[in-house]
Formats: C-alpha cells, structure tokens, sequence
C-alpha cells in the first residue's frame, strides 16, 4: 500500500501547462505596449533626430525615460517588500516575489502617459504614489483598488502640472517649433477655445489622419492611435483582455460626441472621430479599462462598468474643466467597480427577475439620464446659440 | 435569455491511453467488498459472517428514501465486515465475500422468455429489485425517476462521458452495442415515452457507426451528436440539446429522463436475464499507471487488484508526488491510500503525477472564472461573501446552482482552489439555511 499526495479537484488546470497561467498573461501585455512605446520612442525621438533637432543621445532619452519609469516602480516595490517583510531580505527571495507581483507595469505605464519633459523627480513621485500608495499599501498585486499607475498620473497632474510645463511639457523639440499648434494639445484647444469648428481643432495638426498615426503633440505615447489599435487586437486575440471592454467604450465617447457635435449645431463625422482620436482615450480604454485587477470581473460588470466610463470621459472632458477625462474617468470608476461587481454577479446569476429588476432598471435609468445630461449640457457649453429646438431637430 | 445559452470548453480527453486494449473482463476476484453505503444512504446489512452466499443474493437494504436491495456481486462465503475505502473519500463498513470461484448463481436470475408483455409498474419493480442506481456517477437510485407523475415524452441516454481520461461507457457500448439500445427500449417502455435518444460527443463517431445499422429494430430511437465540450455530459445541458428546455429541478420537469448508457445496458440483464446491479465497467488510467485499460469487474472488487494486471504503477512514479483519484480527473477526489475497492459510482481509478510546482500569483481578477461558468455564477465574488460568511450574499448569488465542474479552478491562470471555495460557500449555506 502506497500513501499518496492530497489535492483537491479539478486535477486538471491549464495553467500548469507551460505556455499558460498569470506570468504568460502579463508577458503577452508587456508584449502589447510594445508597438505603443516603439512608436513612443519614434515620434519623439528618432524622428525629430531625423529631422535634425536634438542630439543622439536625446534621440535615446524617450526610450530611456519609459525604461527609467519601470525600473524605478520595481525599485519602490523591492524596498517596500524589503522594509515590510523580513522573509524577504535576500536576492533570491526579493526576485522571486517581485516575478509574481509584476513591479515594473505601474511606472512604465506611468511613463508612457506622463509628457516627454517631465522631469525625472516627478516621474519618482508619482511612481511612488502609484506603486506605494495605490499599491503596495493596499496589499500588493491583486488587492489594489486604485490602477497604480493612472493614481500616480493623477498625483502628478494635480500637483506638478506646473513643474512638467516649466520644464517643457508635451512637446518634442520639433513639435515647439510648429507656429500652428500654438503650444496647445488637441485637447487643449478644445478646452481652450470652447467651439467644435474643424479649423480650430483639427487644421492646426493638418488632418485626421495625422491623429489617427499619433504625429500629433499629447503626452509620449497615447498619441499613436495606430500603434494602441494594433496592440488591442494583439491582446484581445490572446485573451488578455475582453474585446469589448475597449469597444463599448470608445463606442460610448464616439456617439455622445457626436450627439454633442450635433447639438452644438456641428453634423460632421469628423468631431466624434476627433473626440476618440484625441487625448488618452484609445491609450486608457485598451490597457486601462480593461485592468484586471481594478475592472469588474464578470462580463457583464464589464458592460456596465465600460458604459460609465463613456460617459463620464464625456462628461469631464466636455464639460468639466480639465483637458484630460480619461484618467479621471477611469479613477472615479475603479471606485465603484467593487458594487459593480456585486450586483451584476446577482443580477448574472439571478436573470432578470423580481430580486434584480430594481437593480437593473435603476442602473439603466441612471445611465440613460448622465448621458442625456451629458449630450444637452455639452450641446449648451459648445454652442451659444443652444435652444432645445435645433437639439431636439439634431437628434432626430 | 440570451445571455444564458449553454456553454463549455474544450478540454484535451486524454482518452486514447486507454482506449488501445480491449475491454477486460476480470469476473473473479478473490474478495469483494461490498460497501454499506449507496449515495449519503448507510445500508443495513442483512447477512451474518460465515453465511453461504450465491451471485445475486441480496446482503444489505437502502432504507428510507429510495430504498431497495444490493446483491452480492460474487458466490463465496460472508468472511468478515469490515472498513474499507470507498470512493467518497471515507472509510466505510463493507461485508467482504470471499470467493469461490464456482459462480452459483441464486435462483432469482432466471432468463426470461418474453418480455413484451411487462407493464410500466413491472419494470419499474424490475429496476427498484434489481437495486439499479445511475452508473455515471451520482448513483441515484433509477426507478425513483421513473415514479415520476409528469409525462415525459424523451428519454435521453448520456453516452457523452465529458471527463477526461474516462473511457469506460464507451468501451462498453463498444463491445455491446446492441444492449445499449435494449435497455433504452425498456426504459422507454417504463416511462411510456415515444423517443429515445442516444447522446454521445462529436469525436466517438465510432458510437454512431456501431448503433446506426441497428435503429430499424428500435422505433423511436434516435442519435444525437454532442460537441466536443466540458461539461457536455452535464444533464441540464444534454437535455437542452435534446428538447430546447430548460428546467429547474429535475428533468422529468422539461419531460425528459436522463440515464447513464452503463445503466440502460445493466437495465437490459435486468428485464431479460434477471440479472441484478452487480457489476461495472471501471477505467484504470493516468501517466501513473504502465497499461492503462479498462474492466468489466464485479461491484466490490480491490482497485489494487486492477492497478496490478495493468502492470502496476509506472516506473519512477513516487506516490507522495502523485494523485490517486476515484473517478473523472475534473471532478474526482484524492485518495489518499490506494486501497479502494469499486463500487457503482466508481467509474474510473486515475493515477497522475503532480504537476511541477510554479510560482503562482495572487488572483488578478482576470475574470476567466466567471466566463467560463456553465451556470452563470461570478465565482471571485462567491469567495469574497464566504470569506465574509455573508450567507445572504452567497444566496443571492446562486451559489446553490454549482455542480462542482471544477472549470473556475480549471482556468484560474494563479492556480486559485476556486471550485473549492464555492463548494465551501455551499456548505456555508446548506448550514446556514
């Protein structure tokens, strides 16, 4: 008679399989924002070195300033483990622990959407507020409810904006030099001059196709459209990420633009494209709304959680007064993604019955009116002619 | 609703190991233990140490719910009563027969000469004495079903076996096929339905090839291919592939009766030959074992006994590295010594070495769990409520309606005890409740 090992079922599990579990999900995400930071590294510096503009070196700081980004959230993340863990203090167990935790994602991420000139400081500080704040102090990898790095953009954003500018913002040494741009983010126009008019938003930075490559001023690397939608398919074709998180809500964005476009009396496809192609939505919606670990979980809070995000990246970037609504939007909604949780796993377990019909017709409801809002409020702040009559001939 | 179509995944069968050898018959076993225990039922025994005991005799009753006889699987001698490990991970008490090779039959199996005149309350007598229970696994006393009040227009035999490595329903319809079709003759006349169908996976095209030629003797008869899917051989979903409903309770409520393809062929010896429950087909299989292999054994039989005429272990194999699973490697239980003996819902013994240990990370709420649920349950948020004891949460959240398929667990790429943690959410509840 033989004593054998316990375990519990399933004995089977794909991720004993070697080309599969967590560590193959996060390779093929790092894998992802490749092409996004080659194109980083291109559009602010191999080109404007081509174009004879900075040095070199300079040619290498983007690539570099990405790199330093993750190096320095790994470093936080070492000493944290270090400091709070004496289990930990050698090498050996230091590098086993951080291979699980993913250290370095939150400061290259934070890179990645942080502008070109931010100084190397900053950068320490808001990798420190993202990866110890928004991470580690919340219990590590798979506990935080904040995305580490979009917390430390908006620690920055908050608080150095003036720093970063002083120390030459967004743009590349090429990009200073166009008259047309008038030291203004496509976003930034928008925000500045209060009117949806091709020639004020889109001209300056030539066409839409220019938005759609990325060659437009915006922080290193959300402005490559092309490069994000590539990684998109690449992720959702290895399942990293739902394909439809990032869908609906672009979508989203897309369609309340234009309802807003239309309200404020402009019918041209080309505002709503703006409206996606712009700013950090692209960037937010492929590897920030799809987060796992501060996203909903279940499909369907996925759905809902997505929806809102929409609507309120509309709602801040429209109305509101700050340029930028995607990273907000995304903070405020991890908020809420534990109760999205909850009641759409009731609601998905449940079906559409007694128990869950208050849930879903309030959720439903409250959607519906934030985005009517939206459209009407939008419409009203774009157009100084707004009536309801030319909105209400708008929509329909 | 559209958001709950039936659904599953492919999972490699791993089922072509024990496949190559035939089917082995191995009738005489030099003890067989026969436990006192059918589904959570204690039996209560019936026969002294040091009785004289024929095949088919019965040595023990389920009383209560479901009651009804167990027979002896073997002729011999009642030679002592004592514990064993029987396949639900406990050790139970169990009246070890030893045997005498002569094979005396009792008196009660007799063939019979016609069986066309048998009413339905006949054949249902048939099935409560011949102490008939569901071969697949669950093991719940078939006649039960077929006492049902609603009419039932299908009966639906789950030939699908969706677990992996499990070969032991096919390699029986294999070698008989005809019975197969009997015995779902028979359960059609119990239950007075009109169609009978044979539900098996896309890759045993086999099946199909064997039964097709025989269906003009069996009007009513149908098959039907199931996709090559974990968890097709679940109930609700072969009855939803077969009728287009759904069903809350039982499938008597969507008309249908669900039989394994092992009992309908137990069912045919039972109205033709007499011949009670008292053997099974059971798989011997795994990277663990050197022959992998199936056996025609009566119910009682030391698993040891098989592992040994399959060549033993594999070399190398060192067991404190190894799982010993009584029954699908999917939802199957370690054992912990390997000292089992069969019984009806044993179907498969697997022997597997332990994956190398990875590093696995925490859960980073990738959501592949509550994608792949065939019931619909978000299972991350099941384990948060049961480590919050919320049992009102766990309620709403129909923790109730997990089978235990063990995909969460399967897919979890951090390696979480998900299916585990339902399970415990469950027994929270059941206490709770």
């Amino acid at each position: 008679m033989a004593r054998f090992a316990n375990g519990k079922a399933p004995f089977l599990r794909s991720s004993d399989a070697r080309n599969s579990g967590t560590g193959i999900i996060m390779r093929d995400f790092m894998i992802g924002l490749l092409p996004v930071i080659l194109f980083a590294w291109y559009k602010n510096g191999i080109k404007v070195y081509i174009e004879g503009n900075i040095s070199f070196l300079e040619m290498l700081y983007p690539l570099l300033f990405i790199l330093l980004g993750g190096l320095i959230s790994t470093l936080f993340e070492g000493l944290f483990f270090y400091i709070t863990d004496k289990e930990v203090r050698n090498l050996k167990a230091l590098g086993k622990k951080l291979a699980v935790s993913y250290a370095a994602i939150p400061g290259l991420i934070l890179a990645m959407i942080a502008p070109l000139y931010t100084p190397i400081w900053v950068l320490m500080f808001g990798a420190f507020m993202g990866t110890i704040v928004g991470k580690m102090l919340f219990g590590g990898f798979g506990n935080n409810i904040f995305n580490p790095a979009l917390l430390g953009y908006v620690a920055i954003g908050f608080t150095m904006l003036g720093v970063i500018n002083n120390a030459g913002g967004a743009f590349n040494a090429s990009e200073v030099l166009v008259d047309a741009y008038a030291g203004a983010t496509p976003l930034g126009t928008l925000a500045g001059a209060k009117v949806i008019n091709y020639d004020t938003l889109v001209a300056p930075y030539g066409s839409l196709w220019n938005f759609l490559l990325g060659t437009i001023p915006g922080a290193l690397a959300e402005t490559g459209s092309l490069a994000i939608i590539i990684a998109y398919i690449w992720l959702a074709v290895r399942k990293v990420i739902k394909w439809f998180t990032p869908l609906i809500y672009v979508g989203t964005v897309f369609i309340l633009s234009w309802f807003i476009g239309i309200a404020a009396g402009e019918t041209g496809m080309w505002f709503p494209l703006y409206s996606i192609l712009s700013g950090g939505l692209l960037f937010g919606a492929v590897f920030m709304a799809t987060e796992p670990v501060t996203t909903p979980k279940n499909p369907l809070g996925k759905i809902v959680f997505a929806l809102f995000l929409g609507v309120l990246t509309v709602l801040f970037r429209f109305i509101g007064n700050l340029p930028e609504g995607v990273g907000t939007a995304i903070i405020v909604m991890n908020i809420f993604t534990m109760p999205i949780d909850k009641m759409t796993a009731v609601i998905r377990a449940q079906g559409i019955k007694k128990s869950t019909i208050v849930s879903i017709v309030g959720l439903a409801l409250f959607l519906i009116i934030l985005m009517v809002y939206a459209i009407v409020k939008g419409g009203n702040v774009y157009s100084a002619l707004i009536t309801f009559v030319p909105f209400i001939q708008g929509v329909l | 609703m559209i958001l709950h179509k039936a659904k599953g995944i492919h999972i490699d069968g791993r089922k072509q190991m024990s496949k190559e050898s035939p089917l082995h018959e191995y009738l005489n076993p030099q003890f067989v233990y026969i436990p006192l225990l059918q589904q959570t039922s204690p039996l209560k025994r019936i026969v002294e140490v040091g009785d004289d005991i024929k095949i088919g005799q019965v040595v023990a009753l389920r009383e209560g719910f479901g009651e009804m006889p167990i027979h002896a699987s073997v002729s011999g001698k009642v030679s002592a009563v004592k514990k064993v490990w029987h396949c639900s991970g406990k050790m139970v008490d169990a009246i070890e027969i030893t045997n005498d090779l002569l094979q005396r039959m009792d008196d009660s199996i007799q063939p019979e000469a016609d069986t066309t005149h048998f009413t339905r309350q006949e054949l249902i007598e048939k099935m409560k004495q011949a102490g008939l229970s569901g071969l697949g696994g669950a093991g719940f006393p078939t006649y039960v079903k077929y006492l049902t009040k609603l009419p039932i227009d299908v009966i639906i035999i789950n030939a699908v076996e969706c677990e992996p490595y499990l070969t032991c329903d096919y390699m029986l319809i294999n070698s008989y096929p005809e019975k197969l079709l009997k015995g779902l003759h028979y359960f059609m006349r119990a239950a007075e339905a009109k169609r009978g169908v044979v539900c098996f996976k896309s890759y045993n095209k086999h099946i199909k090839e064997l039964l097709q030629p025989l269906l003009v003797n069996y009007p009513g008869v149908e098959l039907k291919e199931i996709k090559d899917i974990y968890p097709a051989g679940w109930e609700k979903y072969i009855v939803q592939q077969v009728t287009g409903k759904t069903y809350e309770g039982l499938p008597a409520e969507a008309g249908a009766i669900v039989d394994n393809s092992a009992t309908a062929m137990v069912f045919a010896d039972v109205v033709e030959k007499n011949i009670p429950l008292i053997s099974r087909v059971i798989t011997i299989s795994g990277e663990g074992i050197k022959n992998p292999r199936n056996y025609y054994v009566p119910l009682g039989t030391p698993v040891k006994d098989l592992i040994q005429l399959s060549g033993g272990y594999s070399e190398g194999l060192s067991p404190e590295k190894a799982w010993y699973i009584a029954g699908g490697p999917m939802t199957g239980r370690a054992i912990l010594i390997d000292d089992l003996i069969v019984s009806d819902t044993l179907g498969a013994v697997i022997v597997k070495p332990m994956p190398e240990n990875k590093l696995h990370p925490e859960c980073l709420g990738c959501g592949k769990c509550a994608d792949v649920c065939p019931v619909y349950l978000t299972p991350t948020e099941i384990k948060k409520a049961y480590e919050t004891k919320d049992v009102e949460l766990i309620k709403k959240l129909n923790a109730q309606k997990c089978m235990a398929c063990g995909l969460c667990s399967y897919v979890c790429p951090s390696h979480i005890e998900i299916t585990d943690f339902v399970g415990k959410a469950k027994d929270l509840l059941r206490k709770g409740a």
